[in-house]
């Protein structure tokens, strides 16, 4: 928990040093050494503030640390997504909170990030410089004085700094910077105000003071009624907190990470934007909400992806904007790129990919819902239903796979397992939730689908399922077959297929999702979820002792505060990827959760 | 002059104007939303303030209309350009006086020269010509004054 001011290479911090912070429209990312270099505002998919994360020049940043040498320790502040920096200088110790607080008391602006320092011990000589860079970096904003505010402007936005017993700042072109000292038992305060398409609002000192305690309360309060009794339960709790991050509140959408073209390999181009919503995810944070009794979550996330697909329907986009919306056209930006991977890309262009498996996936969720819930209403029970006959025409088609590969389509597994999914799904749903007068050819195409696995997708060789017809490779999404219920978890497909996953893609305890062609030049770090799939697997095989093993070893891998980004290069242990990472959290929950019923 | 005639034009005229400074707010060009400052004067609830905010804008909208029809009465003559005229005068006493000077006097959560350290949160004022909202707030506002003025002369001179 307590290192040096850690070092940043060409400006850039290891992916591995930020912490989140979120109110449930944006977040924010903080590192150790105090600099936030992610902030979207208003909203998690709008464009940047501070994007010194993706370019360390011209990104903007807002750095609040001790103005030499220090060491530092971070935590949440328990059961919130409050963070705290204890910075250890020579002279003395200084405790930062950071938070975006939730609107509450007092009139609250559109959005406000908190910056509380408390001096611990002796005195601590603290600096801060706010740089702000408008629309991912373009716009440089003059910076003026406006009532007691700093303010800076471009458009239809607004950024206001209020401080108080933080020094005077002034104002250096398009950044303002101030420093001050601490002292035991002192305290000063800092608020970043915003505003979008209206006047700001300037936080008063006690006010804010008032809404950071309300937040710390809210997110204690929800967190107290996450129901989780089995081991790792702090990283339960914590992943369930980042969740809760990611989940848009104006919508009930979750994101799939924070943020964009944080790559997948060093200086690389698979960088790609998460901030959206990917049906890929549904079932996984079904099942984990539905586990850590987050019913509401889960009911407005599954009530959101009905809205959404509402669109498209009966095909489903691969992923969907955060608002509902279905235009995710990728482009590039002019930034340098986390350490020079570029290109920095905004938008997504998987969103209109053929992928099979979203089908199962949504089908997957919709049972988990009625599971828990016992009732859908009668329009979703229909498209489910039209949504399922759909699949029966479309699963002889080649797809991209759950990757998302960028190569030519092929039949993948994976992607042929959760159509099987998809139309089982639709079978036990028809006997009380949707209308079943389509039940015979789902269950006549079913067995077509399971007849295909069985007999194109299976290597006697290997003993395994391979990543797709004809292939002789294997891919770690195989290991969801017995996950799924596409096979029996603890029979002799499903265990032989864990054995050559392990074989060919494990170094060490973690996982490469596959290793062949996707389409791409480069590289990719082991993929986390993969690994706590592995887990998951294991447990429902009845390996209890050997996931819990893997598991010890897979929650000691995230960072100080418990986050994960979406992979990890397996060598050096540094972070790659998008972060935090929805789907390594959510996997991690649901690998917990099948340990402990396995365990039962 | 027809009484009815310009409170239908200040009815309609109101929904233009709405709609013409949302839609400039959309585009970006400006942080203006006078719902929200009008509003906020009496609640600090966002969404309790915007919908109180809109119910004193339409009110006043139809209101003013009174005023250009004494106006016009006045005159003994009444036309689209020169209501267009009114609107634009309008658009700039309401600039440089009222937000400038009136709203953040009397506003008891608009900051001005006078707030200190122990207030609590406050709006951010609009300046000069709402200035502090954009560069582009003055045209925004003048625009869709005008247009609130020749839409009441329109309706007064229509109905003779």
């Amino acid at each position: 928990m307590t290192d040096s001011s850690p070092p940043r290479v060409d400006g850039y911090a290891p992916i591995r040093d930020y912490a989140a912070i979120g109110d449930g429209r944006t977040v924010a990312l903080v590192s150790r050494d105090g600099s936030i270099d992610w902030l979207c505002l208003p909203n998690l998919d709008s464009p940047s503030v501070f994007g010194a994360l993706l370019d360390a020049r011209r990104g903007g940043r807002f750095v609040l640390a001790p103005d030499g040498p220090f060491r530092v320790e971070r935590r949440y502040v328990p059961g919130t997504n409050v963070l705290e920096t204890t910075f250890r200088t020579a002279d003395g110790a200084a405790r930062v909170t950071d938070a975006l607080t939730l609107p509450g008391a007092g009139l609250p602006p559109l959005r406000e990030l908190v910056r509380r320092v408390e001096g611990i011990s002796g005195d601590v000589r603290m600096a801060w410089r706010f740089e702000p860079r408008f629309s991912y970096g373009r716009v440089a904003p003059r910076i003026g004085y406006r009532q007691r505010a700093l303010i800076a402007t471009s458009g239809g936005e607004a950024l206001a700094v209020s401080s108080w017993d933080a020094g005077d700042p002034r104002i250096e072109g398009a950044a303002a910077a101030a420093e001050f000292t601490v002292s035991e038992g002192g305290s000063a305060m800092i608020v970043l105000a915003t505003a979008t398409q209206e006047p700001v609002v300037l936080p008063g000192r006690a006010a804010a003071e008032r809404r950071l305690a309300d937040t710390i309360e809210f997110w204690q309060g929800w967190t107290g009624k996450r129901r989780y009794e089995g081991a790792w339960s702090a990283a339960v709790l914590r992943s369930a907190l980042v969740l809760k991050l990611l989940a848009y509140a104006p919508s009930g959408a979750i994101a799939a990470a924070a943020t964009t073209s944080l790559p997948e390999h060093p200086g690389g181009e698979r960088n790609w934007d998460y901030r959206f919503s990917w049906v890929r995810d549904a079932a996984f944070t079904l099942a984990a909400l539905l586990s850590l009794d987050s019913d509401d979550e889960a009911t407005t996330f599954l009530w959101w992806l009905l809205q959404a697909s509402q669109r498209t329907h009966p095909r489903l986009d691969v992923l969907y904007r955060l608002d509902g919306g279905t235009g995710t056209r990728e482009r590039e930006l002019e930034l340098e790129g986390y350490g020079g991977a570029r290109p920095v890309r905004i938008g997504n262009g998987a969103a209109s990919q053929l992928q099979l498996g979203i089908y199962g996936e949504l089908l997957d969720a919709a049972l988990l819902h009625v599971s828990a819930h016992g009732r859908l209403d009668r329009d979703s029970g229909r498209r489910i239903a039209e949504i399922a006959t759909l699949v029966c025409s479309l699963w002889r088609q080649p797809d991209l796979g759950i990757w998302e590969v960028r190569s030519d389509p092929r039949h993948f597994t994976h992607s042929k397992m959760l159509c099987w999914v998809a139309l089982d799904r639709a079978l036990r749903l028809a006997q009380n939730a949707i209308p079943g007068t389509r039940a015979p050819l789902w269950r006549h195409t079913a067995d077509q689908i399971r007849d295909f696995v069985e007999h194109r997708c299976w290597s006697e060789q290997k003993r395994s399922y391979v990543r797709a017809q004809g292939s002789d490779e294997v891919d770690a999404s195989l290991l969801l077959s017995g996950v799924v219920g596409f096979s029996d978890p603890g029979g002799r497909r499903a265990l032989g297929t864990i054995a050559a996953v392990r074989r060919e893609l494990a170094d060490g305890p973690l996982l490469h999702r596959y290793r062949g062609d996707d389409g791409l030049p480069g590289g990719e770090g082991a993929f986390l979820a993969c690994s706590f799939w592995l887990v998951d697997a294991l447990a429902r095989a009845g390996r209890v002792d050997e996931a819990a093993q893997l598991m010890d070893e897979l929650v000691s891998l995230g960072n100080d505060v418990g986050l994960y980004a979406e992979e990890i290069d397996p060598c050096s242990g540094a972070f790659l990827g998008n972060m935090p990472q929805g789907l390594t959290h959510l996997a991690l929950v649901n690998a917990a959760v099948s340990i402990s019923k396995a365990a039962a | 002059m027809n009484l009815l005639a310009a409170l239908a034009g200040g009815f309609v005229g109101t929904l233009v104007i709405s709609t013409l400074l949302q839609l400039a707010t959309e585009l970006r060009l400006t942080r203006v939303d006078i719902p929200f400052l009008l509003g906020t004067a009496f609640t600090e609830e966002r969404d309790e303030a915007k919908a109180i905010g809109y119910a004193i804008y339409a009110l006043a909208g139809v209101v003013f209309s009174v005023v250009y029809w004494t106006v016009f009465s006045a005159l003994g003559q009444a036309s689209w350009w020169l209501g267009l005229l009114f609107g634009l005068l309008h658009g700039l006493f309401l600039g440089a006086v009222v937000m400038n000077i009136l709203l953040p006097a009397v506003h008891p959560r608009m900051g001005s020269s006078s707030s200190a350290a122990n207030d609590g949160s406050l709006i951010e004022p609009p300046g000069f010509m709402m200035l502090n909202y954009g560069a582009q707030t003055p045209a925004v506002s003048l625009v869709a004054h005008a247009a609130y003025g020749a839409i009441v002369g329109w309706f007064i001179a229509a109905a003779g």
